[in-house]
């Protein structure tokens, strides 16, 4: 072990430091930074300065209806209407989610399209997606929109074995072609670099952004292209060093800088083949990405793209401040993905059934004495779901007494003492021990037990 | 009540909860260590002598007693803090 250089000597107190200034917890914990990152790019030691992302105006864009719906059946018209009203809940009157996308080729998409206008949001901006065909450009001017996606695959695995083009010439080409198209009509194109993670970088991508570049020199700021760099295999790496086409702060880096791509026209578009989703899309805001593309619950193509709400929260942790978010409209929105029978996994974070609920007795015992010791943070403010207790062989009388305290509703010192509720701990116990139950107890079981075996306390609370 | 009636009382909760002969219960004896209580049975134990008392204990200071000898002084104490006479 090397020689311990600086000693630390303990600094005693009685009070404890709760780290309030990162734990406020009726906001989810800050991210802070100090000091630039330093990232090496062409032999060049490149500085980042991550911490100014709490004053850049950063966005979410979503596409549960383009994207999202590759991933399931299609939703119904009325499923996407309600769907687009929760999100601009959740949105705020600040557009935090500033965009949504939808395909526009069915008299259901069109429908989908006016009906969500119909609502009269300004955000979520209601945007297309077409394929890279001349013609599809009609139909986004005929639904009325200003801005459209549009496919500009960038990898060979996509330009030529996908597409069949002979030669990156004739594939440039016939993207700028579209491209054009578009602005004639004009429509606001924005390219989504399809497989960037696995492209050709100094090869194909920086020469095609450098030429989209110079398309839109001249012309209004809202006409000009925007690009959406897509990690359609999820291959993208948000560490330091990694090396191109993998690294996400390379790939900004290049785009921004040296493209001339201004933040507030690029866009980071993920995948979760690699358990990467939201970090990686996090780590484009902080590296001068503008925009992370994501869908509800995380819904989307194989393993889904960045969850909506994830990045919410993310937001709101690197801005410090709610700004006019209703992160309570998560809540909303997953019990109605449930209702029309899309699974969300119990334990999946924000919005699982479980997600801040314990089953183990020595977790209760804490929940018991401070909500914040295995909270994450104010759940019941922020979500509209307070920390709870299940009902396990492993819950323990702590948890017994946890639970009967939130059915009856008691707070503070007016939670009921664990002694009160032996008898029942004792049925719980016995359920495993002697019964030879496999299930959890459900919360009908147990108010049933609670009105057999402490029948005084019953007739007290109830 | 007299001490030995607490005393009594003691062992009786302690052997309907723990399952335990009489000749077992010393006041020496540790809960845990000697008598075998589980987590939940040092809380049935509590709410035992509660009931057999006609006292309310407070929860922490109840499952910190060790022995069975600390737990007849401690039943005491809260008995004459309660109301309940008990006899030297």
């Amino acid at each position: 072990m090397a020689d311990v250089k600086t000693p630390h000597p303990l600094v005693d107190t009685t009070e404890p430091n709760l780290v309030e200034d990162v734990y406020p917890y009726d906001l989810p914990p800050l991210i802070e930074f100090e000091g630039p990152v330093v990232e090496t790019i062409d032999g060049r030691a490149v500085e980042f300065d991550l911490g100014a992302v709490k004053d850049r105006p950063i966005y979410i864009t979503d596409t549960t209806f383009r994207d999202g719906q590759q991933a399931r059946p299609p939703y119904t018209v009325d499923q996407m209407v309600h769907i687009y009203d929760l999100m601009a809940r959740i949105s705020g009157p600040g557009g935090v989610v500033r965009q949504t996308e939808f395909f526009l080729y069915t008299k259901n998409d069109r429908e989908t399209l006016d009906r969500c206008r119909a609502l009269g949001h300004t955000y979520p901006e209601c945007t297309g997606w077409i394929r890279a065909v001349k013609g599809d450009f009609r139909l986004v001017k005929q639904a009325g929109l200003a801005e459209s996606g549009l496919l500009t695959s960038s990898s060979d695995y996509h330009i030529f074995h996908k597409l069949k083009f002979k030669s990156r010439r004739q594939c440039m080409d016939s993207y700028c072609a579209v491209v054009d198209a578009a602005l004639e009509a004009g429509v606001r194109p924005r390219c989504h670099l399809e497989d960037v993670t696995r492209a050709d970088i100094d090869g194909f991508v920086l020469p095609f952004v450098d030429r989209l570049m110079e398309m839109s020199r001249g012309l209004p700021e809202q006409q000009t292209v925007k690009i959406r760099l897509c990690d359609t295999m999820g291959f993208g790496i948000s560490y330091p060093g990694a090396r191109l086409p993998r690294s996400i702060p390379k790939l900004i880096y290049k785009l921004n800088r040296e493209c001339g791509v201004p933040s507030d026209r690029l866009e980071w578009h993920g995948h979760n083949d690699f358990h990467k989703v939201h970090a990686n899309a996090a780590t484009a805001w902080l590296y001068g990405c503008d925009f992370v593309n994501t869908t509800v619950f995380g819904f989307g193509e194989r393993t889904g793209n960045p969850p909506l709400e994830g990045a919410v929260f993310e937001y709101i942790a690197l801005k410090g401040d709610l700004c006019g978010i209703d992160t309570t409209a998560i809540t909303a929105l997953a019990e109605y993905m449930r209702s029309i029978g899309l699974p969300i996994p119990d334990n999946y974070p924000f919005a699982g059934r479980a997600f801040n609920v314990t089953r183990a007795g020595i977790h209760a015992g804490g929940l018991r004495q401070d909500e914040r010791i295995y909270n994450i943070f104010d759940t019941a403010k922020l979500l509209g779901r307070p920390p709870r207790v299940a009902i396990t062989d492993k819950s323990g009388t702590d948890g017994v007494a946890l639970w009967v305290s939130e059915f009856f509703g008691l707070k503070g010192g007016e939670q009921i003492s664990k002694i009160k509720c032996a008898k029942l701990a004792r049925w719980v116990i016995d359920q495993y021990e002697v019964e030879g139950r496999l299930t959890a107890i459900s919360d009908t079981e147990l108010e049933a037990k609670t009105r057999e075996l402490m029948p005084d306390f019953w007739q007290k609370f109830k | 009540m007299d001490k030995q009636q607490i005393e009594q009382g003691v062992v009786k909760v302690v052997c309907q909860v723990l399952n335990v002969d009489p000749g077992m219960v010393q006041p020496e004896s540790n809960f845990v260590f000697d008598l075998g209580a589980e987590s939940v049975q040092s809380v049935e134990l509590v709410a035992g002598f509660e009931e057999e008392f006609g006292i309310e204990m407070d929860e922490d200071a109840a499952l910190s007693v060790e022995t069975v000898g600390m737990a007849v002084e401690f039943i005491t104490k809260v008995c004459k803090e309660q109301g309940v006479e008990v006899e030297e």
